[in-house]
């Protein structure tokens, strides 16, 4: 069934001798016309004529798939495939093997993933799926679209099963990208917008125990935006204060004293920098900044200075945002 | 994210090279004269691809004095001849690959469901024609608005097309748009759109394409958008708290990475057209000015082509879509008039929410409503 790229024209082939071919209409003076191949022309000339006459048949699968080969973004010929595959009732968990090869190849394309999500809307088979997305983010661990497909399973299908394993999943991802904001993202939509799975029905344990994951994550590698905005987030949703992570934050926040490494009692739930981490951190001062305007009074000089030292030396790149900053809360204080 | 990028603002800057304003123009005009068949995935959307080079062209305000309206009314027809009618109303289609030829030179049009409108081109047709100055009294209104009612779903979002296709936060942006620019929203359940929009927002402060998704710039841009044309009609109070007003302005901020230029996501490198959708996005916020234009522009001047066009990336290769978006966010945020920066640099001023030069965003809003509406 996969075209090869010698395979005759249709015009050619005699078993499609009684389809009448309909060649694509262009204007006298087209707008950005695409100079197409002699195989794209006969093969969609085939499908304007299918089309017209409505026919549904098994070769029109053929036919599809050729032209999906020639343009993954084609998505006429995903419709009509997509009809046909329903009018002859044929065997979907086939068509998924075909597309488990075409994803991996078309990776990027739109219509490659919204193909699937129509078959297992109709198999209503997901527990393969969440196998074959962790196999195809080995290809593209970032990959977008895989991403969303994975979440629109979960919150589509919702069976405890499938959420079974997702947290380890999650997990697993990040040890192989500490960095991979897909990863974090997905953690916290498992963690916090799934509802509640058993064992995680004491919500402020979950926020402990996500508060413990992501410190230990940042005292690895500091310098790690993902793991910072995963923090907030928890805090956020949770209306948990700032001001309580201030014995955590505080030594990613300023340059490494010499002695540091010599401390021998380690507090176990706040981790320290790990050595060789770059600081001060960005993000840290960042963090404090914010949890001293919070405070208001005098503290809001102090978030004024780190902003200052953002704005100077740390993060250059964004002055005028932390100049913004401090306007802003100077502005409140003097009301 | 580095600890330190004390390489901008800080001394005086290296010199920025010409924005090529002739290279970019060429880009834009080839494409739109033909493209290779190694880019046969443009089929299924060419019409928006034909808006990315027209806009290009307009920002860099050279269609009315470059082009010869002999051309111009030739690019008019080709648009009108995408506009498209059946039972779920009209739109336009992204170009003739679904059109069979009925004999030489005519084509045969009688409404097929796989030759439909789709909602994104549509939004791209209407810009195109009103880059061209067409007065719109070839516009099938009342079927437009059809066409929108046919598109919405349950969830509030739209899809591409009335029977199907994928929906997420870009088709409710175009249906607000649409609507916005006809000045007529009888066409879409606004309020069941805003519950979309903000199941899609992320704990980072963007908005992910679809409910749960990674927060992303162009879907975060998508978002801001759509509320503001909604509030600029209807003038509904601030949809966003102060508090994830904050953390959308933040997140955004945070995306402009030492490159000078924006990512689309947390961690990942900088991209021309994320310069637009979360510069852009900045803009509608009314915090522009927190931009580094500087670093931007150095950057955009980085992904240009040496024969003209702007690619996503250094030494990548230019694309109308990147061109466009590039000169869009320089548009909107061009880096500060002095000795360092070369006068190539100032483009025409652009509005924000419809994503076109404000003179033709004035033209559309005057032609694109009913006569007397
Ligand atoms: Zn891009």
């Amino acid at each position: 069934m996969t075209s090869e790229p010698d395979a005759p024209l249709f015009a050619d082939r005699p078993e499609w001798e009684d389809v009448v071919p309909l060649p694509q209409y262009e204007n006298v003076d087209p707008l950005a016309p695409i100079f197409y191949t002699d195989e794209y022309k006969d093969a969609t000339n085939y499908f304007r004529g299918i089309v017209k006459t409505g026919e549904m048949s098994p070769r029109v699968l053929e036919l599809t798939e050729n032209i999906i080969r020639q343009n993954p973004a084609h998505y006429s010929a995903w419709q009509y495939r997509y009809k046909t595959l329903m009018a002859l009732k044929a065997p979907l968990d086939v068509e998924l093997r075909l597309m488990d090869e075409l994803a991996v190849r078309y990776l990027k394309t739109y219509q490659v993933w919204h193909h699937r999500r129509l078959l297992v809307t109709e198999t209503r088979e997901p527990g393969p799926e969440l196998e074959f997305i962790t196999k195809s983010l080995q290809e593209d661990m970032k990959n977008y679209h895989t991403w969303s497909y994975r979440q629109w399973l979960l919150a589509y299908f919702n069976d405890d099963a499938l959420w079974s394993d997702e947290l380890n999943f999650a997990d697993q991802m990040l040890e192989s990208d500490i960095r991979n904001n897909s990863a974090w993202h997905h953690r916290f939509f498992v963690v916090f917008q799934s509802g509640v799975r058993t064992g995680d029905e004491n919500r402020e344990e979950v926020v402990r125990r996500e508060l413990a994951f992501v410190k230990n994550y940042i005292s690895l590698a500091p310098n790690n935006a993902s793991a910072w905005n995963y923090l907030r987030g928890i805090l956020d949703h949770s209306a948990t204060p700032y001001s309580q992570l201030l014995l955590f934050v505080t030594p990613y926040s300023v340059p490494r004293s010499p002695d540091a490494d010599l401390v021998d009692v380690i507090d176990l739930e706040n981790p320290p920098p790990s050595m060789g981490a770059q600081l001060p951190c960005v993000a840290a001062i960042e963090f404090l900044a914010d949890i001293h305007e919070n405070e208001g009074g005098d503290d809001i000089m102090k978030a004024t200075e780190l902003w200052r030292s953002l704005a100077d030396e740390h993060d250059t790149i964004r002055k005028k945002s932390r100049e913004y900053r401090i306007r802003d809360a100077l502005q409140k204080v003097q009301v | 994210m580095p600890t330190t990028n004390s390489e901008s603002d800080l001394e005086p800057l290296a010199e920025l090279p010409r924005l090529a304003t002739t290279g970019h123009a060429t880009h834009c005009k080839m494409c739109l004269a033909g493209l290779p068949a190694g880019q046969v995935d443009i089929d299924s959307s060419r019409l928006a691809l034909v808006f990315y080079c027209l806009g290009s062209l307009d920002l860099l305000d050279i269609i009315n004095n470059k082009t010869n309206n002999d051309e111009r009314q030739m690019w008019v027809s080709w648009v009108w001849e995408q506009q498209t009618s059946g039972p779920y109303g009209s739109g336009f289609k992204p170009g003739p690959y679904m059109t069979p030829e009925k004999h030489l030179g005519v084509p045969d049009n009688d409404y097929s469901n796989d030759n439909s409108p789709h909602i994104i081109v549509t939004y791209t047709a209407l810009l195109c024609l009103a880059i061209l100055r067409d007065d719109f009294t070839r516009l099938d209104r009342s079927g437009l608005i059809k066409f929108l009612r046919s598109c919405q779903k349950d969830d509030g979002s739209f899809s591409t097309e009335p029977l199907g296709g994928d929906s997420d936060l870009r088709t409710v942006y175009c249906a607000f748009a649409i609507s916005s620019m006809l000045d007529d929203w009888s066409g879409v359940n606004v309020d069941r759109a805003f519950g979309f929009i903000a199941s899609c927002r992320s704990y980072e402060g963007g908005y992910g394409q679809s409910p749960f998704c990674e927060a992303q710039g162009g879907t975060t841009y998508c978002a801001l958008a759509s509320m503001h044309l909604a509030n600029r009609s209807f003038l509904l109070i601030e949809h966003l708290s102060a508090s994830e007003r904050r953390n959308t302005i933040r997140w955004l901020i945070q995306n402009q990475d030492g490159s000078g230029g924006f990512c689309g996501r947390t961690g990942k490198d900088a991209d021309a057209c994320y310069c637009f959708w979360c510069g852009a996005s900045l803009s509608i916020l009314g915090v522009g000015e927190l931009v580094n234009t500087s670093a931007l522009a150095r950057f955009v001047a980085s992904c240009q082509f040496k024969f003209g066009g702007i690619a996503k990336a250094p030494g990548e290769h230019p694309d109308p879509f990147h061109t466009y978006l590039a000169l869009a966010a320089l548009s909107l945020h061009p880096p500060q008039q002095d000795v360092s920066a070369p006068s190539s640099w100032i483009l025409q001023a652009l509005d924000p929410l419809l994503n076109t030069k404000q003179d033709t965003a004035a033209w559309a809003r005057q032609h694109i409503p009913a006569p007397g509406n």
